[in-house]
């Protein structure tokens, strides 16, 4: 942990501000920071849309800036999102706009930012950001901001920390949703192939089949035999028990070479720190294409009839689970105490049983995977789950 | 080819490729110059690669042998953390971190022994232009060929662009632009009289879905190609439409292009240009996400469909013109 040599309290004027991609109860982040920075009586400003309330503030009303009082966050409500809202591209080095000559371009505004920043006597911004954000937070952090992050993830792949804040919600959803599937699945008398979010981990998938008691669950981790996958689908699906449920990570792989026509269709990946090219197996493909795949060739190999679903981006929404609620406001707190140790440049994490603050040098470049040896695979196993080709 | 310009004062330009033996860009066997730099930002665009004005680092992961043999970029002078490797990888490959490594130069691109780094686009000459372009005069004399400049968008190097083009006629050779002309009108005026045929596109009709598509409104554009058939008279006029289902290919955007061109005579054409996925590669190597996923290539009978209301338009037989494309 870094040094907690830091400012003295008295007196500060800190921002807090929400990156791109939405994830359930996100004030639940901000009303942990602004309580604890209320508490060390500073005050504490909501940045509007990302960044945008700083670089474009006669957009708005109250200029791009939201005080967050005692008031506003007594009455705030902690299973909500959207009190700041949200920019669909939080990237000041690299910002869209139309120039007066009526062209499009992309320009630099992180000077802008920076000089705004002290022109409103923010010495401090926490961003409650995900994989990428991090990043160029990093990177405005090397430039002189004062810079905490709060990991954000539905797919808990940000490394150095064992969860991200909304992976809880997007799980416990997933499984309701999951548990709906496989009741429709067994009155269908059929086979459901499920794809849930996760491009480069597979830790919702294997979470939530786990809880289901999916028939099999086939992640980016473990490149899937779709052979070996119906062949131990045959032997479950029995007239006594004529249904399954497969779980797919929308990163899946496959150890077969792949087709002509069956090329990569999205290069969603370019930002993937896993993927190296088209020829790659990391190459993440469009949303729906895993369950298309995996239920057509399954079809193939089975007569079982099967159907594909795609569970998407619904579990985005909706309320925060308890868990989440609590370590959104953990976070939140736990990145004022970051600011007050002068712990700049660094990402708050959950390091069981501490809440800590890790350099973002470590937290950037990575994934943080299911490893081969975790505890989920070997309870995936003893279920009887397969797990893409150990059969 | 020369590194020094011959004349220091002549304009210089940002090329992103020049390409040989082009057919499909203007009359004849041709040399397509690509510029660099774009004033739209088409969700499809296939050539990702020429938006930016600056040249730009490109990545080639195919070429790279990793960080055992290699492992130079994961040192300075190459930014921190712009280049790792994944740990518990089954390869120790080279990631690039793109928020990171976007302010990498030539210079230190360079430094990349297998060229797996590699820049989009570098600075040149009218002279280096056109001794390259020149290399393939025969071709042009026998097939009416030529040179054509395309990018991105040609007309935001103006002064680059009219000093390529009238060294083009200097030397007798036939030119062509590709533009989309969303720039303001001094720097058509500038280009035009120096083009024998104009290939324009006509992407959306209607000013809202065009600013949804490609980031700005058409007012300007449609103004332009008027001003540009009305005050040169001389230039041949090929209309051009990138067909994207579900964007622009059907009959109402076609009829009302139609419409719009038909009273022009110099507009002597309206080609369709159906959607393909072939730019999708260029984005992996750029870190750049590509914005129309989910969309479909044309089918056959669409665009034969689409066609035969142009060639009626034109008063040409359907079938020839297929037979022909």
């Amino acid at each position: 942990m870094p040094q907690e040599s830091g400012h003295a309290s008295s007196q500060r004027r800190i921002a807090i501000m929400v990156g791109a991609g939405h994830v359930p109860g996100i004030n639940a982040v901000i009303m942990g920071a602004a309580k604890a920075a209320g508490m060390l009586g500073w005050e504490m400003v909501g940045i509007r849309d990302g960044f945008d309330g700083l670089l474009y503030p006669e957009r708005y009303r109250d200029g791009g800036l939201l005080t967050l009082s005692p008031e506003l966050v007594e009455s705030l409500d902690p299973t909500a999102a959207g009190l700041l809202g949200q920019a669909p591209r939080v990237d000041p080095f690299h910002v869209r706009r139309v120039n007066e000559d009526d062209m499009v371009e992309e320009v630099d505004m992180s000077d802008e930012l920076l000089k705004r920043l002290q022109s409103e006597d923010i010495d401090a911004v926490i961003s409650v950001v995900g994989g990428r954000g991090l990043s160029i937070l990093y990177k405005l952090h090397r430039k002189g901001l004062n810079a905490v992050c709060v990991p954000r993830s539905i797919e808990n792949e940000i490394a150095s920390t064992m969860v991200s804040f909304g992976f809880n919600s997007a799980l416990s959803f997933t499984i309701e949703l999951l548990g709906r599937v496989r009741e429709a699945a067994r009155a269908a008398r059929k086979i459901a192939v499920v794809e849930v979010l996760g491009e480069q981990a597979g830790w919702l998938a294997l979470q939530a089949g786990i809880a289901v008691g999916a028939d099999a669950v086939l992640i980016p981790e473990i490149p899937c035999d779709l052979r070996a996958v119906a062949s131990g689908l045959q032997d479950k699906v029995t007239g006594r028990r004529p249904y399954g449920l497969v779980v797919v990570a929308e990163g899946a792989t496959f150890t077969e070479a792949p087709k002509a026509e069956a090329k990569p269709l999205s290069l969603k990946a370019s930002l993937s720190p896993l993927a190296t090219g088209e020829a790659s197996e990391h190459v993440i493909r469009r949303s729906g294409y895993a369950a298309e795949k995996v239920a057509h060739e399954l079809q193939l190999l089975i007569a079982h009839e099967i159907f594909p679903l795609v569970m998407g981006p619904w579990v985005r929404g909706g309320a925060p689970t308890a868990v989440d609620r609590q370590l959104g406001m953990a976070y939140g707190a736990g990145a004022v105490r970051a600011v007050k140790a002068g712990s700049y440049g660094s990402m708050v994490a959950f390091v069981p049983p501490d809440v800590k603050f890790v350099p973002l040098a470590q937290a950037i470049n990575k994934v943080r995977t299911v490893p081969a040896d975790s505890e989920f695979m070997k309870i995936a196993r003893s279920l009887g789950i397969f797990l893409g080709r150990e059969l | 080819m020369r590194t020094q310009p011959v004349n220091p004062s002549a304009p210089t330009g940002v090329v992103l490729n020049i390409q040989r033996y082009c057919s499909h860009d203007g009359p004849g066997i041709r040399t397509n110059v690509f510029l660099k730099g774009c004033s739209l930002r088409c969700k499809w665009c296939g050539n990702p690669e020429s938006i930016a004005f600056k040249p730009e680092l490109s990545y080639d992961p195919g070429r790279c042998t990793g960080k055992q043999a290699c492992g130079l970029c994961l040192k300075a002078p190459f930014p921190d953390g712009a280049f790792y490797v994944v740990e518990g990888a089954t390869d120790d490959k080279v990631h690039v971190n793109w928020d990171l490594a976007g302010d990498c130069d030539e210079a230190q691109a360079s430094l990349c022994p297998t060229g797996a780094l590699e820049m989009f686009g570098k600075r040149m000459t009218v002279d280096e232009v056109l001794e390259e372009v020149e290399k393939d005069e025969s071709f042009y004399r026998s097939t009416g060929g030529g040179l054509t400049l395309s990018g991105g968008e040609c007309l935001l190097q103006p002064d680059f662009s009219a000093a390529l083009l009238e060294g083009a006629h200097e030397r007798g050779i036939n030119t062509a632009i590709e533009t989309a002309c969303n720039v303001p009108w001094k720097f058509v005026e500038k280009v035009l009289p120096h083009v024998d045929t104009v290939l324009h596109d006509h992407k959306l009709t209607i000013p809202e879905r065009h600013k949804k598509w490609t980031g700005v409104s058409n007012e300007r554009i449609l103004a332009n190609f008027k001003k540009a058939y009305e005050m040169f008279p001389d230039i041949d006029f090929v209309t051009r439409t990138p067909l994207i289902p579900g964007v622009n290919a059907d009959e109402e955007h076609i009829r009302a292009v139609l419409a719009f061109i038909r009273p022009h005579k110099n507009v002597i054409d309206y080609e369709l240009l159906p959607y393909h996925r072939f730019g999708l590669g260029k984005y992996l190597s750029l870190g750049v996400v590509y914005e129309l996923d989910d969309y479909k290539t044309p089918s056959d009978d669409l665009v034969k469909h689409l066609q035969s209301i142009i060639d009626e338009a034109f008063g040409r037989n359907s079938s020839t013109t297929q037979s022909q494309k």
